[in-house]
């Protein structure tokens, strides 16, 4: 997440993007563009939809920018939209995203052994992308948005506890998936 | 355990950043977003970079309220006129029906008032020129003073009821009074007309014995 300096260099352009200046709009939004289609990606899994996400956060965001009082930096500001305008997608496309059921759980073996194999990003990235739903959103706002678990179960809508517990399953899938013969380098 | 993972992801988290939209997305977004010209652009910009960042919200607020204004004003206004309209439609119609048959109850809004007017002062001429015709022929002038007398009364009360129009808040009442004077005065003339197409008939009827009765006299 930013920090307090960076909102601050922002504080100018989201000014001038309040009055309307699409210059500004369009500053703010190269600024940022990649890594919030990056948190969409995660999420939606699917480049159409995290574009439409994308699209819809961004429009949002520049028509509410008055609701944006600087209480946070912008970028956390904004990738809390995408967030939820990706787990509204999510949600829309397949109704049982989380709490996950039990069937789903007892897919996940309680033991999972650590090794000591090297991980690439890339198969850490794509596994993650393997991962069901309930589980990728989870641990994807976990790992990477950097969300705690009281974070996590407000944008979600659970309790601090499902969502830890949904993370360890998580975690545990992945790890398995990352076992899978074509993940070892 | 737990760090490993964690730590892993922290380490190269720049990395998992592999996606990018299109370059045309940016497009699409600005078609989305509410258009304002750079004439205004610059001037929220300087007023709100001066040294209040409340001023620039307080003039977004002005514009947005200025605009709430403007819509519910021409809301309103078309609401009013569509009410308008439809009001007098109503009258019209009932005017063209109540004319012919009973006149009575008409109510009609001001600008109903130079039609009804024009109709009635056709009618009131028609049958003042029909009784000048009678007035020759017939005797009895002293109850035709009488009318115009009458006459003369309705049309100042008229006048004063116009005059109350332009300051009275309830325009109805009064145009429906004017009518009623209107109406007043046709009805008036009727009479009259009616008084001496009678005294005529009666004067025809009796003019061929009329002869012999004056014969009669002159004999007795």
């Amino acid at each position: 997440m930013e920090k307090i300096g960076y909102q601050d260099v922002n504080q100018e352009v989201v000014q001038r993007c309040k009055g309307g200046d699409h210059r500004a709009q369009y500053e703010l939004y190269k600024l940022y563009a990649k890594a919030m289609f990056n948190v969409s990606m995660r999420i939606t899994n699917d480049y159409a939809e995290a574009e439409d996400v994308l699209q819809e956060a961004f429009v949002s965001a520049f028509k509410n920018l008055h609701s944006y009082k600087g209480e946070a930096s912008f970028g956390s500001w904004l990738k809390k939209i995408v967030i939820n305008a990706a787990i509204n997608a999510v949600r829309k496309r397949r109704s049982e995203l989380v709490p996950m059921d039990e069937r789903t759980v007892a897919n996940v073996p309680d033991e999972v052994t650590e090794d000591d194999a090297e991980w690439q990003v890339e198969q850490v990235r794509r596994a993650i992308q393997m991962l069901p739903d309930g589980y990728r959103v989870v641990l994807s706002l976990y790992l990477l948005e950097g969300y705690d678990h009281a974070e996590i179960g407000e944008v979600l809508g659970i309790s601090e506890s499902t969502s830890k517990s949904q993370y360890s399953r998580a975690r545990k899938k992945l790890l398995e998936i990352l076992k899978e013969p074509q993940f070892v380098a | 355990m737990k760090d490993r993972l964690e730590k892993f992801v922290q380490d190269n988290r720049e990395e998992f950043d592999v996606f990018e939209p299109r370059t045309e997305l940016w497009q699409q977004i600005c078609q989305e977003l509410p258009q304002k010209s750079p004439e205004k652009e610059a001037k929220v910009i300087k007023v709100s970079f001066g040294d209040r960042a409340s001023f620039s919200a307080d003039y977004f607020f002005m514009r947005v309220a200025a605009a709430i204004v403007l819509l519910v004003g021409c809301g309103l206004t078309l609401f009013l006129m569509k009410q308008q309209t439809l009001d007098t439609a109503g009258t019209l119609a009932a005017n063209q029906s109540i004319t012919t048959e009973a006149p009575e109850g008409i109510e009609a809004v001001a600008p109903e008032l130079p039609e009804i007017e024009a109709y009635y002062a056709s009618q009131i001429e028609e049958k003042k020129t029909e009784l000048s015709e009678y007035d020759l022929k017939v005797l009895g002038l002293d109850e035709h003073q009488l009318v115009d007398k009458e006459l003369a009364d309705l049309d100042s009360s008229y006048a004063a009821l116009k005059k109350q129009l332009y300051t009275a808040p309830n325009t109805d009442e009064i145009i429906d009074a004017m009518v009623q004077n209107l109406w007043l005065r046709t009805k008036v003339l009727n009479r009259q007309l009616e008084i001496l197409q009678r005294l005529q008939q009666n004067q025809q009827e009796k003019e061929p014995t009329q002869e012999p009765q004056n014969d009669d006299t002159t004999n007795v």
